[in-house]
């Protein structure tokens, strides 16, 4: 009935009416719209404040962490509980699980797990860290998140640091957290790293990838597709590999 | 460090020299500048020698040496190249330029002003490049250069912002009167206004665009991270300029901080000269800030310290400044990029702060207690 500024996805949603933006939300125009249920996002501290008054004024909040796919899936779940739909969220949730399945038995057969930097933010960089949701959908894709021992979603890296990482995959999410990003060819001082010198490297949407929901299998399958095309028939490549190639 | 103990040896003979050149006390000034010198360079080839990428010391002079186009034997990969040469040798120079600007900038502001707590923040001008680079970042016109691979979009806002803003608190500051026969107080209190204001304005373009906010910390947070040659090639001719300026007018600013009167009985033009040493200030402040962000406490520190080891003449004051605060800000960055696991970095700024905070009050209880001795004896 009513979301956040960021929240545009999917497409009907946005012309719910907006109570404020999920760093700031606006405990008057949250009770304007007398709400049954508010759903918030565990994790940050300045918003919880008012949801807090919201509780206070006897108006039922559910706040859930998603930050892998377990964790998603009892996310469906319990909303489905809570919104009365349990066999949607049910049948939601055994989709999402097959597709995976699907895909890591495709990923199975990869003879090689190519080594995998995600770009979350830059200059001011910031990459996946190995506690995510991107980190799983990496694994999934059949790669190998090669930040590791970081636990957490954002790991700080410098420059110099990726090059000792080596990665031979490049991903730069493009989205809120990362607005102008420059594409990694226009990068002199990371020329040396594997995935630039082979050309693998590509731009994403941050809302697909970093935001954990339905969308998250489909980022995983559409990484597993740039990952490994050897292991996907012809035609479903050519669907596949056209909006994300301006990376390279 | 080896070379600050011997610069402080010479500073008994010059420490209160002014302006009477003896033999005994050029040598000395020459001995101690020659020291931070030489410290400098050694802080160059021990700060390419570190970071999260592993590199022997002797790794580290074979990529530098290969870069400068000799050769001392094998030649070292690519990887390791890019490392030494391109992250960290620029960063080094960039952080040395920064550091060196601003000192000279904080020592010219507290010369012009005679105001030991003048620099870029107190007059305005850092807030003002701040602010200009966060409206390059709000309007997306830097944005949008940058990603066409253009870095100069952005610092051009900055220095524009750094400038318009002195002249804003210049123009506040003549309201009260002519500007010659300006009060000192008269500039840093408009300087504090301006720099109020726009640390207001940068806060409402904060609010007013969250998904930039992390942008426009970072921007104004003073860091060199990700910075290289690039930047070192667009901050090194508004730094030239810069220097030069308040280079050649050295003298100038020995008077200035005479004051007023005396510098006018002397036969300085007060007006004029000073507005060209702010104009000169104002230019190596607003390039370090366009370049590498907001980075405090520099400006603020260094002249104090090289004015305890070769005394107030600002000749030989603009020069040490200039070295020490190279030095300085130096090893401030590779602690910033050091100090934490896996090449995670802290911004200079913070580093800057946690050192020249504690430094500072050193400073200043041990002028006091030479204030109180002094004024014992006499």
């Amino acid at each position: 009935m009513a979301r956040t500024d960021a929240d545009t996805s999917p497409a009907r949603i946005a012309r719910l009416p907006v109570i404020g933006t999920h760093m700031r939300p606006n405990v008057e125009a949250v009770l304007a719209r007398k709400p049954d249920l508010v759903l918030q996002m565990a994790g940050r501290k300045e918003a919880s404040l008012p949801v807090e008054a919201l509780r206070r004024r006897g108006v039922p909040v559910a706040v859930f962490r998603a930050e892998t796919f377990a964790e998603l899936f009892s996310v469906i779940q319990r909303v489905g509980v809570l919104t009365g739909s349990e066999k949607r969220a049910e049948a939601m949730v055994r989709d999402m699980k097959k597709r995976l399945a699907a895909l890591d038995a495709r990923m199975a057969k990869a003879a090689k797990r190519p080594r995998v930097f995600y770009e979350v933010r830059s200059p001011d960089m910031l990459a996946a860290g190995d506690g995510g949701i991107v980190d799983e959908i990496v694994r999934h894709a059949g790669g190998v998140n090669c930040v590791a021992d970081a636990p957490g979603k954002f790991a700080r890296v410098s420059e110099e640091e990726i090059i000792r990482l080596a990665p031979e995959v490049y991903i730069i999410q493009r989205g809120p957290m990362n607005q102008t990003p420059l594409p990694l060819d226009k990068r002199p001082r990371l020329a040396v790293i594997p995935a630039a010198r082979t050309g693998r490297a590509w731009f994403v949407d941050e809302k697909k990838y970093a935001r954990p929901g339905r969308q998250s299998v489909d980022a995983a399958e559409e990484l597993a597709r740039l990952l490994h095309p050897e292991l996907f028939p012809a035609t479903a490549r050519a669907a596949a590999a056209a909006p994300n190639k301006d990376g390279k | 460090m080896a070379a600050e103990a011997k610069a402080r040896a010479a500073s008994p003979e010059s420490g209160n020299g002014e302006g009477k050149p003896g033999k005994r006390n050029v040598c000395a000034v020459v001995l101690a500048l020659a020291a931070l010198a030489s410290a400098l360079l050694f802080t160059t080839l021990l700060a390419c020698g570190v970071g999260s990428y592993p590199t022997t010391p002797g790794q580290t002079l074979r990529a530098l040496a290969q870069a400068a186009g000799v050769s001392l034997g094998a030649p070292v990969d690519a990887d390791l190249a890019a490392v030494v040469v391109d992250i960290r040798l620029a960063r080094v120079l960039l952080a040395g330029m920064t550091g060196a600007a601003l000192s000279v900038a904080g020592a010219a502001f507290q010369g012009v002003l005679r105001n030991p707590l003048a620099d870029a923040f107190t007059l305005g001008v850092s807030g003002g490049a701040a602010f200009g680079a966060s409206m390059g970042i709000i309007s997306g016109v830097a944005g949008a250069a940058a990603l066409a691979g253009d870095v100069r979009a952005l610092p051009v806002c900055a220095l524009a912002g750094a400038l318009a803003a002195l002249a804003l608190v210049l123009l506040l500051a003549r309201a009260g009167g002519p500007l010659s026969g300006l009060r000192r107080e008269t500039l840093v209190l408009a300087g504090i206004v301006v720099s109020t204001f726009l640390s207001a304005l940068i806060s409402l373009l904060k609010s007013l665009d969250e998904e930039s906010v992390s942008s426009i910390v970072f921007w104004i947070m003073g860091s060199f991270q990700g910075r290289g040659f690039e930047h070192v090639a667009l901050a090194w001719p508004y730094m030239l300029v810069g220097a030069g300026i308040v280079f050649w007018r050295a003298r100038e600013l020995d008077l200035l901080s005479l004051g007023e009167t005396q510098a006018r009985m002397l036969g300085l033009e007060a007006g004029r000269s000073r507005l060209w040493l702010l104009f000169g200030a104002s230019l190596l402040a607003g390039a370090s800030v366009a370049v590498s962000g907001v980075i405090g406490f520099v400006g603020l520190v260094v002249p104090h310290l090289a004015r305890l080891m070769l005394g107030a003449g600002h000749r030989r004051l603009l020069p040490a400044s200039a070295l020490l605060g190279a030095l300085l800000l130096i090893w401030s960055d590779v602690l910033a990029r050091t100090v934490l696991p896996r090449g995670a970095e802290l911004p200079v700024g913070v580093v800057t702060a946690l050192v020249g905070g504690p430094f500072f009050c050193l400073l200043l209880a041990r002028n006091f207690r030479l204030a109180g001795r002094g004024a014992g004896r006499g």
